[in-house]
């Protein structure tokens, strides 16, 4: 997959939104709008409604079977479907490495969907210990990217 | 050629369309939510994507990660089954515009038969009745009672962008119309964002019989025979059979003519259905299409011998239909009970939960549509269809003292579900009679004692 030219550029779908612009130093800049309206008809026809919730249902890791969670560990996690890449660029250097002290906003890697590089924060605190995907890896949501030592 | 499919579904629908890639040696791609890891067909296909959280609109409607999860898996075509996307026309145009062949009938057609106040209009110019009712969607509530008042009372209120039985409302006089008009909008508004309705003659005690499509790319389109489904609670199925006993050849021919019209009228293509209402009298009239394959096609399929979902990707793959209108014979009787997560004796609460022991019957003439095993946690997110008893033989009696039995030997430990209602119908004289309408299942339970079905 080549990586594409980018830009100003806008997308807005339902559920979908992107926008894309070249930055001060020449790195593309995107901000989705993830988690915002549901996206197509949620009508199910031919189907009974929902049932609904009991308790609140243990989150299972998605894809790989699930481990025990270590203390003091925590994992940045794929929020899409798509193909990782750990730099900006094929000449870059990555975004972070084994040793990276990161941030809830840090930005970690790229996760390409559908021609759209998309720019991942981590949404996690803590210092790399292990990187879990290679780069152009296909990941699904959910997949564990990095793993983290809090603290 | 397409060599590998991605299923865009989940549950017993999703283990069918895997089932029938295995036997055409098609690769598959499930993929899936956070809440369905432990999913049969996740198991048993070749490759499995995690598209989002448990929620339907986190992960099954989500388009843009299902076709993403498309091109990195790199398949040919997507299958999306029945509910979710697979009556989306945007979703099937995106899959069009990426070169992804959508298993199913084109965007276009899903586009003019979604809106079911256009599909009317596109049926009648093909000569098919429609029932009596307004042209297109009424705006004023002026213009309504006058319309409701020349189509005569009782008048069933529909949202143009609503159908599979959602969206409605039924007015017996003036006065009642006018308090129905209104909310029929506003909860049109917010089910579909769409908030335009249509009025059509309530059409009491009718049966709901529809026709099975199949049309390939090359022009040829065939109809497979009828389905009753007029066993309904809340104008959901439970329970569909083949053929219908109420009609005749004659009505059957004349019927299943018009069907192949209004699909010719919607250019379409690969599997779907025509559903009519008919009358007492034997007048029948188009309600909507289907545009996907639907929840009670294995009753076609053991009735026809055809195999419906292999005729889907078949007819994506631009095949020629081996066979003509001529070919089709009936040669058997169906029956299908949907068994839903459900407790019949307590109002048909929800029932989701672990399932212990799982014994599912056996047998000549039974089949089972199940995604549901030993130890499988049935999620609490989905609809409660957890499965499907389909029963054949040669006669509707054998299928039904078949469907009996099997239903008296069907164990599902663990959770409640709705086998002892489906049992009690089964044994039911009216029933027994092939005279159940669309206002039997009502009729049923006030007769019936809830402890009947513990």
């Amino acid at each position: 997959m080549k990586r594409s030219e980018l830009t100003e550029f806008a997308v807005e779908e339902e559920g979908f939104k992107l926008k894309i612009r070249r930055g001060a130093n020449g790195l593309p800049i995107v901000s989705t709008a993830r988690g915002s309206n549901p996206p197509f008809v949620p009508a199910e026809s031919n189907s009974t409604p929902p049932m609904p919730v009991p308790a609140p249902l243990q989150s299972t890791t998605s894809g790989a079977p699930p481990t025990t969670e270590e203390p003091g560990i925590t994992y940045v996690k794929s929020p899409m479907v798509g193909t990782f890449y750990r730099s900006p660029s094929p000449e870059s250097k990555p975004f972070v490495d084994l040793g990276s002290k990161i941030e809830d906003n840090s930005l970690v890697c790229i996760i390409e969907a559908m021609k759209i590089m998309n720019e991942i924060q981590a949404e996690a605190k803590g210092t790399i210990v292990e990187i879990l995907v290679e780069n152009g890896q296909p990941v699904e949501y959910g997949q564990r990217l990095f793993k983290l030592r809090q603290g | 050629m397409i060599q590998k499919i991605l299923i865009a579904n989940r549950g017993e629908i999703a283990l069918r369309i895997v089932r029938a890639c295995r036997e055409m040696g098609i690769k598959t791609l499930a993929i899936y939510s956070e809440a369905d890891v432990q999913s049969l067909h996740v198991q048993l296909a070749d490759e499995a994507i995690c598209v989002g959280g448990p929620k339907s609109v986190d992960s099954y409607l989500r388009a843009d990660r299902i076709i993403s999860a498309a091109e990195i898996a790199d398949v040919d075509a997507i299958h999306p089954g029945y509910g979710f996307l697979s009556e989306n026309a945007k979703f099937a145009e995106q899959c069009e515009s990426c070169n992804i062949k959508f298993i199913g009938p084109k965007s276009k057609s899903i586009k003019l038969m979604g809106d079911k106040s256009v599909a009317r209009e596109t049926v009648r110019k093909a000569h098919v009745a429609t029932v009596p009712g307004s042209d297109g969607p009424v705006e004023a509530e002026a213009e309504a009672v006058k319309i409701a008042r020349s189509i005569g009372y009782p008048v069933i209120i529909k949202a143009v962008a609503g159908g599979g039985g959602r969206g409605m409302r039924i007015a017996h006089n003036d006065v009642s119309f006018a308090k129905e008009f209104h909310v029929a909008r506003n909860e049109a508004e917010k089910a579909f964002g769409d908030g335009r309705v249509y009025l059509e003659k309530y059409i009491e005690r009718p049966r709901h019989i529809e026709f099975q499509i199949l049309a390939d790319s090359h022009g040829k389109v065939i109809h497979l025979g009828e389905r009753d489904c007029s066993v309904q609670r809340r104008h959901q199925k439970l329970i569909e059979e083949a053929p219908s006993p109420f009609l005749t050849p004659d009505l059957r021919k004349k019927m299943g003519k018009a069907a192949v019209r209004a699909a010719e009228a919607a250019e379409y293509e690969n599997a779907g259905t025509i559903e009519f209402l008919v009358d007492p009298k034997g007048n029948f009239y188009f309600i909507e299409m289907n545009t996907r394959i639907q929840v009670e096609h294995p009753v076609t399929e053991e009735v026809t011998g055809i195999d419906l979902v292999k005729q889907q990707i078949h007819i994506a793959n631009g095949e020629k239909l081996e066979f003509d209108q001529s070919d089709i014979t009936f040669e058997k009787h169906a029956i299908e009970c949907r068994i839903n997560a459900e407790d019949p004796a307590r109002n048909f609460a929800p029932s989701p939960g672990t399932v212990g022991l799982y014994y599912p019957p056996g047998g000549h003439g039974v089949r089972i549509d199940s995604h549901i095993y030993s130890g499988y946690t049935i999620p609490p997110y989905y609809d409660s269809m957890i499965g499907k008893l389909i029963c054949f033989g040669s006669t509707r009696k054998e299928a039904l003292e078949r469907a009996y039995r099997a239903l008296s030997e069907y164990l599902i430990r663990g959770i409640k579900t709705t086998i002892p209602l489906h049992k009690a119908i089964m044994a039911d004289p009216l029933f027994i009679e092939g005279k159940a309408t669309t206002a039997y299942m009502e009729e049923f339970l006030t007769r019936t004692t809830p402890e009947l079905f513990s």
